[in-house]
Order: structure tokens, then sequence, then C-alpha cells
């Protein structure tokens, strides 16, 4: 494995954190954040083969800041003394960084459409290379201070992006040829077209918006919260402009400690009502409590579905987990008619299938854990089951192939769900305080304890109905 | 590492051992043996044993000598794949008085070599509790792994011990390993005496460690499953080691797992490890992985695909709880370290590890 592909993933950080220090120091130096553990872990752990020339941004804060360090060369070790203590909260160094990249990618095109124009693109290294912007737009101010500043840019550029940066770094380390822009973009242009024409360089592309498209660490049940936050617009627009749910009773559910949401489930292809219920407990809770619901264990075997609900916050129903979920205290929603409960015809809803064997009251029962029930009103349309098909489940790996008036005819955009109106209703909470933890071994008791919690989840279904005049408008 | 193990089985008031004379062998102290000697965990394990004062002497049982032996060390060269082994196993472990047997002879990859294989972990297993069983073991600690839980869609996040052992059993690999944890469960319940313990490992990472882990991510491009990201899980080798070390020095019975804390996307460990992931229907893997194992270019056999699809993390609470044993490496951490050092080993400033 080639050096530069390794790196991308951990240095480029690095990278991007000394350009982010580079350009709040110019800007803004009281922002600056000193240490992040992480990323200067992965620093260290870079250091024995990475640049060892100062970087650019050690060399733009040493034109700023007092000359503490010998000279230019001894920057990259002063850093870490330089830089102001004031820590900065994590979004803001995200936004830094984005901004960064941005101002970086638009200058890589400038570079590049600069050097097909011999005269502008004469102070360019590397087309590909991101050029500091003092280097880029007054090359005789930064000149006179730091003639090994182009050097150190240069390389330090090379290395991360995947080039070797030979050609690219002789013009600039000899001061005197840069003076000569037609020498020097002659020089140059030999040196963009492979770069750009290197699978290295898309390689390396291609890795960092990767690794900026997820968070640093999912959470031990594989949530992602950056991939959530790239799906939000879709999720707000579902939710406010699509859907239009509508809450009621979200004060029902506790503000904090262990809770189960239990409710009902809609059917159709692609049930979104754990989904918005998330959603909804997110943006209408007063404490904006995070809701993880379980998800059915056929959506596992499917390739992306499974990966994107779990991403999504979407937990694999299962007593072990809900389990570990509830001690934690976090906030749970289930579905217990499960794939019963998908699998509704139309004619049959809004009437609760049968509630398993109870697996959520046993739930309960063991970790003194409160259900709120919730009725979830205008899902059961969004996706109308007219048939389902059960022959091809084995080879598939689905419960049954939906036959919706639009899903197998307009293939995958049959899958889109129509506009109804959503209402979500919480009820009462539910407290089996008086059972025992042995109870959970009791069947009958479950049993009559799962006919209760269905029975009231009915009824509040059905007061709901009762009070909705249109399927579209509520 | 010793330092934390704070209650010594035996109080070290040996005087320690000088080295070279086997008359000056201290008579006190703890004898322990260690099969699989000269492999990664055995190595690196003797080398933390020669230093624990505790430890009045150590025999190596392997076919190999280890280059970790130190004056404390007698290697006893032994084949576990030839029968009279279980005479050589027992005559030492009389000889020698040891109480605590260390079984660490398993393989870390998978190998073309099925029936070699067999017969040195699952029968290779059998003589050595057939030893054990003659002379008055007081402790046996034998080295597991979580893949053993088996990837299935049905797994919950955080398998724990109870969870039954659910491995691929066609393929050799998983199924050799199984049967030995079996017969080693089979001995705890038979012989009261002794006191067992099983370490279920995660898949090791580290700079130095060699298996088939190192050999996916050390690739340039990679297979992975079209739509599939499962979660995975690693322990770092030093913790490895330390949980063994811990297992030799306190007394706790049971199965654990021993896992580092969290977790990782398999894509996102593909992008630290600067992996170009090259998706493959999951239909259309199996057979290539086994055509291209067959003809010896892939690390793994067929039956290893499901861990790229389905979710196998276990959860070491039990551990924590009941060995003491906390993970000084993250999962994240244990993969950038080994990340380090392979960079260091591309840009040839070390040597590779030695196999």
């Amino acid at each position: 494995m080639s050096e530069h592909e390794q790196r991308d993933g951990a240095n480029e950080e690095e990278t991007e954190r000394r350009e982010s220090v580079a350009s709040e120091e110019g800007t803004a130096p009281d922002d600056l954040v000193a240490s992040d553990d992480l990323e200067e872990d992965i620093s260290t752990a870079v250091a024995p083969i990475g640049p060892t020339e100062p970087s650019p941004g050690t060399l733009e804060l040493s034109h700023d800041g007092p000359p503490s360090g010998p000279g230019d060369e001894a920057a990259a070790s002063s850093r870490g003394s330089r830089m102001p203590t004031s820590p900065a909260s994590p979004e803001e160094l995200e936004r830094q960084i984005l901004e960064l990249e941005a101002r970086l990618d638009q200058m890589m095109r400038e570079g590049r459409g600069a050097s097909a124009q011999p005269e502008g693109g004469a102070r360019k290294e590397g087309g590909a290379s991101p050029v500091q912007p003092t280097s880029a737009t007054s090359p005789h101010g930064a000149h006179g201070s730091s003639s090994t500043s182009g050097t150190a840019s240069a390389g330090d550029v090379g290395s991360t992006s995947g080039s070797t940066s030979a050609p690219g770094r002789s013009p600039r380390s000899e001061p005197p040829r840069s003076g000569e822009p037609g020498a020097a973009g002659t020089a140059e242009a030999p040196a963009d077209a492979p770069e750009i024409l290197s699978s290295e360089y898309y390689n390396q592309r291609w890795g960092r918006d990767g690794m900026r498209r997820r968070a640093e660490e999912v959470d031990e049940y594989g949530f992602d919260p950056r991939y959530e936050e790239r799906y939000r617009p879709l999720f707000d627009f579902l939710y406010r402009r699509y859907f239009r749910v509508e809450v009621e009773g979200i004060g029902r559910i506790p503000n904090e400690g262990r809770c189960l949401v239990v409710g009902n489930h809609s059917g159709g292809p692609i049930p979104y009502d754990g989904l918005m219920l998330r959603a909804a407990v997110q943006r209408e809770h007063p404490r904006q409590r995070e809701l993880r619901w379980l998800a059915e264990d056929f959506v596992y075997y499917l390739p992306f579905a499974g990966t994107m609900m779990n991403r999504l916050g979407a937990v694999r129903a299962c007593q072990e987990n809900a389990e570990r979920l509830l001690s934690a205290g976090k906030l749970v929603a289930v579905f217990p008619e499960g794939v019963k409960g998908i699998s509704k015809l139309y004619r049959d809803r809004y009437k609760l299938q049968r509630f398993g064997r109870g697996g959520f009251i046993r739930l309960s029962l063991r970790t003194r854990t409160p259900l709120v029930p919730c009725a979830i009103v205008g899902a059961e349309e969004a996706n109308p089951l007219l048939h389902r098909v059960e022959h091809l489940t084995r080879l598939l790996g689905v419960p049954y192939v939906p036959i919706t008036p639009i899903f197998p005819a307009l293939g995958p955009l049959g899958l889109v769900p129509a506009p109804t109106k959503w209402k979500i209703c919480f009820g009462e909470k539910i407290y089996f305080d008086e059972y025992g933890p042995d109870a959970a071994d009791d069947d009958m008791l479950v049993s009559r304890l799962s006919e209760r919690v269905r029975a009231s989840i009915q009824a509040l279904v059905d007061r709901t109905l009762a009070g909705r005049r249109s399927v579209w408008f509520g | 590492m010793a330092s934390r193990s704070s209650k010594p089985p035996a109080p070290g008031s040996s005087p320690p051992p000088s080295p070279g004379t086997s008359t000056d062998r201290p008579t006190r102290g703890r004898v322990v043996a260690l099969t699989g000697a000269a492999a990664f965990l055995g190595r690196n394990l003797l080398g933390l044993l020669e230093e624990d004062p505790r430890i009045a002497r150590i025999v190596a049982f392997d076919i190999k000598t280890p280059e970790t032996a130190g004056p404390k060390t007698r290697v006893v060269s032994v084949d576990l794949t030839s029968p009279s082994s279980e005479q050589r196993l027992a005559e030492a472990l009389v000889e020698e008085q040891v109480d605590t047997l260390v079984h660490l002879c398993f393989l870390s990859s998978p190998t073309h070599a099925t029936a070699w294989a067999h017969e040195l972990e699952s029968i290779g297993t059998m003589h050595i509790l057939n030893a054990a069983r003659r002379v008055n073991l007081r402790k046996l600690v034998m080295w597991s792994q979580t893949i053993l839980y088996g990837a299935h869609p049905t797994n919950p996040n955080f398998l724990t011990e109870k969870h039954p052992l659910r491995a691929d059993s066609e393929e050799h690999y998983f199924a050799d390993k199984m049967a030995a944890e079996r017969e080693v469960n089979a001995f705890s319940v038979k012989s009261k005496g002794t006191i067992v313990t099983i370490l279920r490992t995660a898949p090791l990472l580290g700079p130095t460690v060699h298996n088939y882990v190192t050999r996916y991510l050390s690739q340039r491009a990679a297979f992975t499953l079209l739509g599939f990201d499962p979660l995975w899980q690693f322990l770092h080798e030093v913790d490895a080691l330390a949980a063994f070390k811990l297992a030799i020095d306190r007394d706790v019975p049971g199965t654990f797992n021993i896992v580092g804390d969290g977790v990782l996307p398999l894509s996102t460990v593909a992008r630290m490890a600067g992996l170009s992931s090259v998706p493959v229907l999951h239909t259309l893997a199996g057979p290539l992985i086994g055509a291209l194992w067959t003809v010896q270019a892939a690390a793994t056999p067929p039956s290893f695909l499901r861990y790229l699809r389905y979710i196998c993390v276990a959860d070491g609470t039990k551990a924590a709880q009941t060995m003491g044993f906390r993970p000084m490496y993250s999962t994240r951490e244990a993969l950038s370290d080994y990340i380090g050092a392979q960079r260091l080993r591309d840009a040839q400033l070390l040597s590779d590890p030695p196999a």
C-alpha cells in the first residue's frame, strides 16, 4: 500500500487542522484551538514519516505571532507552545474546516484554470496543490520573509495530495526563477497533467470526501450523527411539508430516564414511522430527547437498508439490545406488531395485529420501565398495501413482496409514500411497578398485560381517527 | 501491567532467580506452561512472565524455540499433531510441577492445510487435556476468539458470553476452535479442582501482530459487500497480553470476552487503512472469494465473508467486572496503531514482524 493513500484518512485531518489554524490566526486569533486530543494523537502518530519541513500553517503563525522560535525552520517544533489555549466548540471547528476546504477547492480550480494560461499560472505549484493565499496572491510579499516557505508548502501539500511533488517543488525552491512567469509556467505544465491523470489523485479526493461525510466514531449501535445530519434536510422536508406531522401529548414522554414508547406499526414497503417518531421527539420534546427505535430482523438481511437504518438510529429488535439501551436510560420506541404490522393490508389499516409474544412487556417488567402508548395516524395510508406476494421470500430475504397501487408498476419510484397528513398522539404513561421483575416469567400475566397495552393503543388510534376529517388534510 | 495485578496467589518471597545455573532454580513461586509458545501470543507472554518475579519457572511447548526464552524458561519441543505428544506433555508437566497451563496453540489465520490444522487444534487440545488430567493442574487458561460467535443478522449488537458459538461449522478454522472450546468446557465440568479460564479475544490488531485481519487491511484494495457496512471491533495486542497475564495472576474461572472499547464501521476501517474497497454483490462474492481462496489469492476462505456482512461484536462487561480487565486501547486506537506501524513498514523504517 502506498504511503499517501494510507495517509489520507488520518493525515488529511491534520492538514486541515493546520490550515484552520493558519486562517484563524489571520482573521481572529482568539478563536484558535490548541488541543483536540484525537487529532493531536493522529498528528503525532503520523509524525515519523510526515513532512519534516514546517507546514504552511505554522509558517503563517510565525509571521503573525511574536518570533519565539529561532527561525521559520523551528516553527514546527514550537507550534504547540505558540498556540493560545482558548477552547472552541466542535461546530465552530467543523465550520472552519468546511470553509477552508471550500476555499481550497476554489483555489485548486483557479490554479487549474490559471495554469492553462502561462501568465496567470506562473505562481502556482502543481495544479492540484492547495496553495496558501499569501503565496498565491502576493508572491513578493511572502517572498522576502520566507524563501523556505514555498518549499515547505509545496512539500507538505505534495505529500498529502498524493503526488510525488518533485516537479512542483523545484521552481518554488529557487526564488529568482519565480520572477519570470513564462519560464516557471512552462516548467509547471507537465507536473499538472500527470497529477490530474493519476489514479492516486482521484483516490485521495475520494478518500477525503468519504471521511468527511462520516463521523469520527459511530456510537455503539452504529448511529452516525454526521450521516443523520446529511439527511436532515430531507427529513425536515418530510416532517414539516410532506407529512405535516402534528404531535399531541409530547409532554407525556418523561424528560429523562428510560422509557419505552409503544406504537402501532404502519404497513407498506418502507415504514417511515420509526424515523418520523424519532424526528418528532427530537423536534417537539422540550428536552429534545434522542429516541432509538427497534427495527425488525429482516432489515439486516437486506443490502443498504440495514446499514442505512442503523446509521440513522435504528437498533435491531432483540431483548439484549433493548435491555442495554434501557439500562443506559435511553428512550426506546418499539412496534410490537413487528413484521405482522408492516405487512398489514390496506383494508386492515389501524387494526392492531397480535403483539408477538409480549417481549416488550417482559422487557418493561424486568427493567421496571414505564410504557408510553403512541398512535401514529396517517402513516398507514402513506403506502397502502393491496397485496403481498409471499413466494419469493426466501430468495430475496424479505418477508413479502409488497404490491401497492404504484409499487412494482413504477419501479423504485413506487416506493415514494403518499403525502398523507400524520398525527402522532402519545397516551398516558403505564406503570407496571406493582409487579416485581419475576413477573416477567409469568406467561399468563405477560399475555394479559400485553393485551391491555394493545387495547389502550387501539383506543388511542380510534380516538385520533375519529377526530380526523380527511386523510390528506387531517 | 504486571503491577496492576495486586493479589499474587503465592507471595513473591522467593529471591530473584539467578540466571544460568539450573541448581539455583527457585523452588517457590509458580510454574507456568505455555503451548504455542513460539507464536505471537506465546512469545510475548513468555517475555512478560520472564520478568515477573512471582513466576518461578516457565515451560514452553512448541516445535521451535521462542526467541524470548530466558533463563527461567525450559523449552520442550512437542509436536501436538503426533500421538506421542500426550506422553511428552504429561512428563514435562509432572517433572516441572506445573500449576498453570496456558493453551495458546491455535492458528491465527486460516490455512489450506485443514487436516493438519484439525490435528493441531482439535486433537492437540485433546492431547493437552489428557495430559492435564494426569497431573494435578491448578489452572488452565485457553485462548479463544469472538469470531466464533459467528456473524448473523440476528446477533444482538453486543454478544455476551452466554451466547452460543454459532460460527459456520463447515469452515474448519471455526469448527476446530469450537471443538477445542467444547472439550475444554467438558474438562472444566469434570475436573473440579482446576480453574478453567477461557479468554475470547476480538480480532487482534497492533504494530507487530500478524493475522488474517492485518492481511486484509494491508491490501491495496479489498472486497467488501455491496450495501453492507457492519460494525467491527478490535483488540490491541498489548491488551490481549495484559488479559492473559491477568488471567494467570488472578483466579477467575469462566469464559470472558476480551475486547477493545468502541466499534467502527467497516467502511471507516477501510478508509483509515487507506484501503480501496471493491464492493461486490453478496450473491457473487461467495463463489468469487472461493475461487480466489482455492488458488491461494485470497487471505480468507469464503466463510469469512459473513463478517463483512453482519455484525459480530462482543460485550466486554463481564471481563471488566469479574476479571478487572480494562483495555488500554479502543478499537479505533488499535487500528491507528496498526496503521502507523504499517506506514513505517511501507517506508522501510520498520522491519516486518516475525511471522
